[in-house]
């Protein structure tokens, strides 16, 4: 309010001054009617108001406006659809001028030899390990010492091979890579951590052999074999569970979008029908490997000490590698059940299409691995003068191989002109048609492997006379036992398998290898038991001829061919895939190469790797080679 | 694969027999587990029962 110097009110002045007033209370009025309208048409005066009322530390809020976060939710899009299998063309692949599977290939399956390899020797030395601490005899450690020495060098030549592959995939393969790399996701990390691990146990296991040597000691030396191994079964499992993906997808939609947790996609269908298979094929690889080594410096050597030493070495390896041999069949009947299970079409392309040929190299290719294994059992049978009771059934044992042989190499099919065809009056022969097919395939499968326990038990036999009063009873059994198994595989191939339906056909192969594995099983536990305290012959090590030498290389040859052939086909089967009915193989090469080329790649992994096998040998034996001291010619120089 | 102790050929005969006659039931038992397991039943004569 205003007042002139008179003393006069001047109205105008308190006008305007109540107006102001006035106006002032009006607006404060107003506004605050209109924030309680707000409030109230917010709800803020209901009792769950607080909370709303207070915003959280981080939320901001302009006054009129939503609040921030559920602003940005508004105007974001809406949630990305779920990562579907990436389909690339042609030129998504990159051109390095040769062909991009042969490289993979190559590296792959120099990876797989040398991983094989070394993950089954830790397997068998720790199992020879214990055998030696048991038995008290330090043969036994030494032995499995000088097999880690020999696998050392592999673990390097493995891990180079494998970061090799890893770089060639993500080059040549980019979309499928990082499709692989999204569905398997973190388990990548742990895989890489994983060989952490197995490198640590790895050379504290080699180097801390002699300081772990007795007393508890070594007890603290097997447990870190037993992790050494455990790190090692993992890798396989993991590394398992991607080419498992890539045939039998699971844990992912039909598009490739990943739906299930890590654990979903890795136990697919074929995951352990995989892994066992890898597993038995791995050790009996592995026992032939190194069981070359020993004939290698078997036939190196003259010092009678030493050829005794790498004879039994020699005889070991090859007692391993064919007791793992033995029940790989069956584990590759259950992978091949599953196979069909999965998809019929899968099963089809591997035994009854464009494969199926390949399946008779198979044949060819046991068979010279069980033919070189009883070979070199029936050449040792020669150390101990006690094998003369047992060598009149060597030729039985021969004649019944070699006819299966015969009968497992039978093709169904044969490839005929129009008028081989018509001279033959049909595309199967009278004869060799019935013996093409899996019946007979199974009778002559099973049997070669009931003789070849034959003979691996004649040998075990050859040096030892039992004492036990029950002796002629368990053998009258033992020979029961293999006379009726042998009919019973006959029996039920032949009237199963030709004279009743498929379901029939099919089950009765079970009853097959049933027949055999009690067989092998029997014949393990009454040995045991027979020859228990028996009497010893004596048995000359060393003795041996240098022909059953070539034998125990000729098992790591075929082993190697074997192993690069069924690679071949687990990864053929999945046809134009990289991920099967997934994601689709648009590559210059996504075709079933042909025979010839495979088998010339087989071929050519296989003189690599034994190349590689002999850079190892050789490695080893330098380690143990020291140079002689120079003599001092006079006058100081060096002669 | 004789060797060890000898018993006599009655003994040795009877001994063969028994043995034989018990695994060959034992195989054939086998037959029939393996199969009816599967869901495929054998009669008798181990002719398909299904």
């Amino acid at each position: 309010m205003s007042n002139d110097m008179s003393g006069r009110i001047s109205w105008p002045a308190i006008f305007s001054g109540r107006l102001w007033t006035l106006l002032l209370v009006v607006m404060l009025t107003v506004a605050g009617a209109q924030t309680v309208a707000q409030a109230a048409s917010h709800g803020m005066g209901s009792a769950d108001s607080a909370e709303k009322r207070i915003a959280p530390v981080g939320r901001v809020q302009v006054e009129g406006q939503p609040l921030i976060e559920e602003a940005a939710a508004a105007s974001a899009p809406e949630a990305p659809e779920p990562l579907a299998a990436p389909q690339p063309q042609r030129k998504d692949y990159p051109n390095i001028g040769v062909s991009s599977r042969a490289v993979v290939w190559i590296a792959a399956q120099m990876h797989l030899f040398f991983g094989a390899l070394v993950l089954a020797v830790p397997l068998f030395v720790l199992v020879i390990e214990l055998t030696g601490l048991v038995t008290k005899d330090e043969r036994y450690d030494d032995m499995a010492h000088e097999f880690m020495k020999i696998s050392l060098v592999g673990f390097s030549i493995t891990a180079i091979f494998g970061g090799t592959l890893a770089l060639a995939l993500f080059l040549l393969y980019p979309d499928f890579m990082g499709y692989m790399m999204r569905v398997f996701g973190v388990q990548w990390l742990w895989y890489a951590a994983l060989f952490f691990v197995e490198s640590f146990f790895l050379y504290t296991y080699y180097y801390g052999w002699n300081a772990l040597r007795y007393g508890n000691k070594k007890w603290v030396h097997l447990t870190l074999g037993l992790m050494l191994n455990a790190a090692g079964m993992t890798i396989m499992v993991l590394a398992n569970s991607w080419a498992t993906f890539m045939m039998a997808p699971s844990g992912v939609s039909e598009t490739g979008v990943v739906t299930g947790s890590i654990w979903e996609i890795m136990k697919g269908p074929l995951w352990n029908p995989i892994n066992l298979h890898r597993f038995i094929a791995n050790i009996g690889f592995g026992g032939a490997v190194v069981g070359a080594y020993a004939a290698f410096k078997f036939l190196s050597t003259r010092d009678p000490k030493l050829r005794a030493h790498y004879d039994w070495m020699g005889y070991t390896s090859n007692f391993i590698a064919i007791l793992a041999f033995l029940p790989l069949p069956f584990a590759g009947y259950w992978l091949m059940a599953e196979i069909y299970a999965y998809s019929q079409q899968m099963g089809i392309t591997a035994m009854g299409g464009i494969l199926a040929w390949l399946f008779i190299v198979q044949a060819v290719l046991i068979g010279t691995i069980l033919l070189a294994g009883n070979f070199y059992l029936w050449s040792g049978m020669s150390r101990t003068e006690g094998s003369v009771r047992y060598q009149w059934m060597i030729k039985y044992i021969a004649v019944i191989l070699v006819i299966c042989f015969l009968t497992w190499m039978t093709p169904h099919t044969l490839i005929l002109s129009a008028r081989e065809i018509s001279v033959l009056g049909g595309s199967h022969h009278h004869i060799l048609g019935p013996l093409g097919i899996m019946p007979a395939k199974n009778i002559a499968v099973n049997l070669m492997l009931i003789v070849t326990f034959l003979s691996f038990q004649l040998y075990r036999r050859s040096d030892k006379v039992a004492v036990v009063p029950w002796a002629s009873a368990a053998n009258a059994c033992m020979v029961a036992i293999y006379l009726v198994a042998i009919a019973n595989i006959i029996f039920v191939g032949v009237y199963y398998g030709y004279f009743t339906n498929t379901v029939y056909k099919v089950g009765s192969s079970v009853i097959q290898v049933a027949s055999t594995l009690v067989v092998i099983i029997s014949g393990l536990v009454i040995d045991g038991f027979l020859y228990k305290g028996a009497k010893r012959l004596p048995s000359h090590w060393g003795q041996v001829s240098d022909r059953s030498q070539y034998a125990l290389f000729a098992l790591p040859i075929a082993f190697t061919w074997l192993m690069g052939l069924m690679g071949y086909v687990r990864s053929s089967v999945k046809t134009h895939w990289h991920v099967y009915t997934v994601m689709k193989d648009n590559s210059p090469d996504n075709f079933i190469p042909t025979i010839g080329y495979a088998g010339n790649m087989i071929t050519l992994v296989t003189i690599l790797f034994l190349l590689f096998v002999l850079f190892m040998f050789w490695i080893a034996n330098l380690s143990s080679t020291r140079q002689t001291r120079p003599t001092t010619a006079e006058g100081g120089a060096v002669a | 694969m004789g060797d060890e102790k000898r018993m006599g050929l009655a003994g040795t005969l009877m001994v063969t027999l028994v043995v034989f006659a018990v695994v060959l039931a034992a195989f054939y038992g086998l037959d029939h587990l393996i199969m009816s397991i599967q869901g495929l039943p054998l009669n008798m004569d181990l002719s398909p029962a299904g």
